[in-house]
């Protein structure tokens, strides 16, 4: 039996803009501006949700307006919802203005009894995780109710209704019974058809019979009042799907400095690698969420490159990637993840004085390296491909990847040892339009061609180019110091015309 | 401990063979010696091997290329990598090494790892991981100056990961200095001996400017990408008949010359 806290944020729309006195929130509705969300001031003096916007300037004319942004307001609650990751590993989104958290097994965790305790009728550990979250979230500045029940359709119906309690397993169905229908977010046109028959409380559904009521407003309506009521619970979808290791610490006191963090991931790592050590298990990515006091999470991520579950070498990865925390008033909770588990066999550990020899560790060593690498600076193979223009004789791969040389790659005739990705734009003199060029002037600095060799044509590949694109005569020229360059003049070389030369690379 | 002294009082001393063993143990003491820490050294060709100190260009060690020539000295660079055998990183601010070209002078893409590193203190850290690394065989950076502390830093890891490292250096007049660099080189392109419309295969003139425990020396070398050997040039001057005559075989095969 799954357990489920619901929370709903009545005044979302003005906490997240943290408007204090008279404020409102508007939206345009058809052609009608409507007030969506009132701040507590506002709603003193009368003013409520759903109001027309003229009604409530003229009730309170120094009423501060903003318009709605229920983009930022997603955004929000999303933020919101990564911080109750520290509550529950499955917290859930309840647009638009909801959360769902899946607190199963997870009340004694926070200030109740045991979980045993807890699965029988009295429940003062889920009471408790209840009011838990409420001052959590009032110490923010959050407005919440919150509800908790064995299935997301009751909690959330009820927490929406301002009605915290928890409901006991089994329940369910009484507890929502005097709700009115849109608590369980009906389509308003069921709701208006549902009314002329006479049914306004979901207890008034319950009692009828299915049948004629699927008849009527389709399968849709039983569906969600046999999930509201436990009959055929729906899943809950999470924010994320749950680590298969984890190691977290809580802290009496925030912590701010660097120092403090690195301690603690001194301790988590070891802790988690035990884990993946004793599944037979390595990971390929590593999290570290920190949770800070204002509700912010903060997330630094690493990659490896071979699944690993080698404390030392994930501690210097992270060594680069904390600076990146911003601790402000500090962090309550650091949670490690480990992602992209794979399996990973034991090795032995070479004995001391043995010497670097074995190529698996080796591979094991460079791989590391690289994973060092790819931290700070930019880190690929040239893949060799089967082109012949220059350009796309090779591509970048990642370094982990291993590269196969196509058949008869490079192909004939000599090539430069270094390709300029921006080529340099030369003058030439040549004796004919058409010859390899005899000078080559590159600004100021001018080079005597005492040998030329060439030209090879490269044609474009018309099978991927934009077909205007001129082929290259490329010549290979040494130059009276002994420099040997690859220069090419693109297109035919029409008399009286000016030639642009390009230096495109440098032989050995 | 043992003091040479004091193992036979009385004794006139063996003076041959205390230095010998005065030598061995400073060797012991001095991880730089290529042989002991890296293994055999990289070889060149024989000529300048029998130069060196180590039989070859010394493993975990530093050395610097000044390049007088930039193709000629990432050609120079790309044979020592390539024979250092393993895989080998490319560090640069922006690495330009082209693996069709690279791969005439041994070195497979397969093995060639480049890294870009535009920041100076970022390229510097990637040479010294990448040079304490036991899985490195070689790694290279091309860099502009450097002071001695940071070249001290690159040799000590050099000697602590085994790889050999390359400090491909523009050429300065002023020969930059001292260096905690085992060797430093000057590479430079030599003119061609085809004729006006066939490069040849490519020369190059290797100085060798400084070298711990050997002496400075000059060289003037053919790479022979057929046969994949650095010939020296000593053997053509001898017979320059045979040189020309096989020059001249030479230029109908390969065939680029249009005759218009």
């Amino acid at each position: 039996m799954r357990r489920i806290a619901a929370l709903h944020l009545p005044l979302l729309p003005i906490e997240r803009r943290r408007l204090s006195g008279a404020a409102a929130v508007w939206t345009t509705q058809g052609s009608r501006r409507r007030l969506i969300a009132v701040s507590p001031e506002a709603a003193a003096a009368g003013l409520r949700a759903g109001q027309a916007l003229a009604d409530a300037q003229a009730i309170l004319p120094e009423l501060v307006l903003h318009p709605h942004a229920p983009e930022a307001d997603a955004a929000w609650l999303r933020r919101l919802a990564y911080w109750a990751l520290c509550i529950t590993p499955l917290p859930a989104l309840d647009p638009p203005d909801g959360l769902l958290l899946d607190v199963t097994g997870v009340a004694h965790l926070h200030g109740g009894g045991a979980p045993h305790e807890a699965s029988l009728r009295g429940d003062p550990g889920e009471e408790a995780l209840r009011r838990t979250l409420v001052t959590r979230f009032a110490r923010a500045g959050i407005t919440v109710h919150a509800a908790i029940a064995g299935t997301a359709e009751a909690a959330s119906g009820l927490a929406r209704m301002g009605i915290g309690i928890v409901v006991p397993p089994g329940e369910e169905a009484s507890a929502i019974a005097p709700l009115p229908l849109h608590a369980l977010r009906l389509p308003p046109s069921t709701i208006s058809a549902l009314h002329r028959l006479g049914l306004r409380r979901i207890g008034d559904l319950l009692r009828q019979p299915r049948g004629p009521l699927a008849r009527r407003f389709g399968a849709a309506l039983p569906a969600v009042l046999d999930a509201a009521t436990g009959t055929r619970p729906r899943p809950l979808r999470p924010l994320r799907p749950p680590p298969d290791f984890l190691a977290a610490r809580d802290f009496l006191e925030p912590v701010v400095t660097r120092e403090a963090v690195d301690a603690t991931l001194a301790l988590l790592l070891p802790a988690l690698c035990r884990q993946l050590a004793e599944a037979g298990q390595g990971a390929r990515r590593f999290v570290l969420r920190a949770f800070r006091v204002d509700g912010a999470v903060q997330t630094v991520a690493i990659g490896t490159g071979l699944p690993s579950r080698d404390p030392r070498h994930v501690a210097r990865l992270f060594r680069e990637r904390l600076e990146r925390l911003e601790p402000g008033f500090g962090f309550e909770r650091l949670v490690l993840e480990a992602r992209a588990t794979a399996p990973l066999a034991a090795a032995q550990v070479s004995l001391p004085g043995e010497g670097h020899a074995s190529p698996d560790m080796r591979r094991q060593a460079l791989a590391e390296l690289l994973d060092r690498l790819v931290q700070r600076v930019e880190v690929w193979r040239p893949a060799p491909r089967a082109s012949h223009w220059p350009e796309r004789a090779t591509w970048r791969v990642g370094p982990f990847e291993s590269v196969q040389i196509p058949p008869g790659w490079p192909g004939s005739g000599p090539r430069p040892v270094r390709l300029l990705r921006r080529p340099l734009q030369l003058s030439a003199v040549a004796l004919l339009p058409d010859a390899p060029p005899s000078l080559l002037r590159l600004g100021r600095t001018s080079w005597r061609v005492t040998r030329a060799e060439g030209p090879e044509r490269i044609a474009p590949e018309w099978w991927r180019e934009r077909p205007d694109r001129p082929f290259r005569d490329y010549y290979r020229v040494e130059l009276a110091s002994g420099a040997r360059l690859w220069v090419c003049r693109p297109g035919v070389a029409v008399p009286g015309e000016p030639v642009t030369w390009w230096l495109h690379g440098r032989f050995a | 401990m043992m003091h040479p002294d004091d193992s036979l009082p009385g004794h006139a001393i063996d003076r041959p063979a205390l230095l010998a063993a005065l030598r061995a143990r400073l060797a012991q003491l001095d991880r730089s010696d290529g042989t002991r820490a890296g293994g055999e050294g990289v070889p060149l060709c024989d000529a300048i091997d029998h130069h060196l100190p180590g039989g070859g260009l010394a493993r975990a060690a530093v050395h610097e290329v000044l390049a007088a020539d930039a193709g000629a000295a990432a050609g120079f660079c790309a044979l020592i990598l390539a024979r250092s055998r393993g895989s080998v990183l490319w560090i640069a601010p922006e690495p330009d090494a082209w693996p069709p070209g690279l791969v005439r002078f041994g070195l497979s893409p397969a093995d060639l790892v480049l890294v870009q590193a535009p920041r100076r203190q970022d390229a510097l850290w990637a040479m010294e991981e990448s040079l304490r690394c036991p899985g490195v065989a070689g790694a290279l950076l091309a860099v502009d100056a450097l002071d001695l502390t940071a070249a001290r830093r690159l040799q000590l890891a050099a000697e602590a990961g085994g790889a050999i490292g390359l400090l491909l250096r523009p050429d300065s007049e002023e020969e930059g200095g001292a260096t905690a660099a085992l060797t430093r080189w000057r590479v430079g392109a030599l003119a061609g001996t085809g004729s006006a419309h066939d490069l040849g295969d490519p020369r190059w003139s290797l100085e060798l400017l400084r070298c711990r425990g050997g002496r400075p020396q000059r060289w003037d070398v053919t790479w022979r990408p057929a046969a994949e050997r650095l010939d020296l040039d000593m053997a053509e001057r001898l017979d320059p008949d045979d040189a020309t005559e096989a020059e001249q075989k030479a230029v109908p095969a390969r065939g680029r010359h249009r005759a218009r």
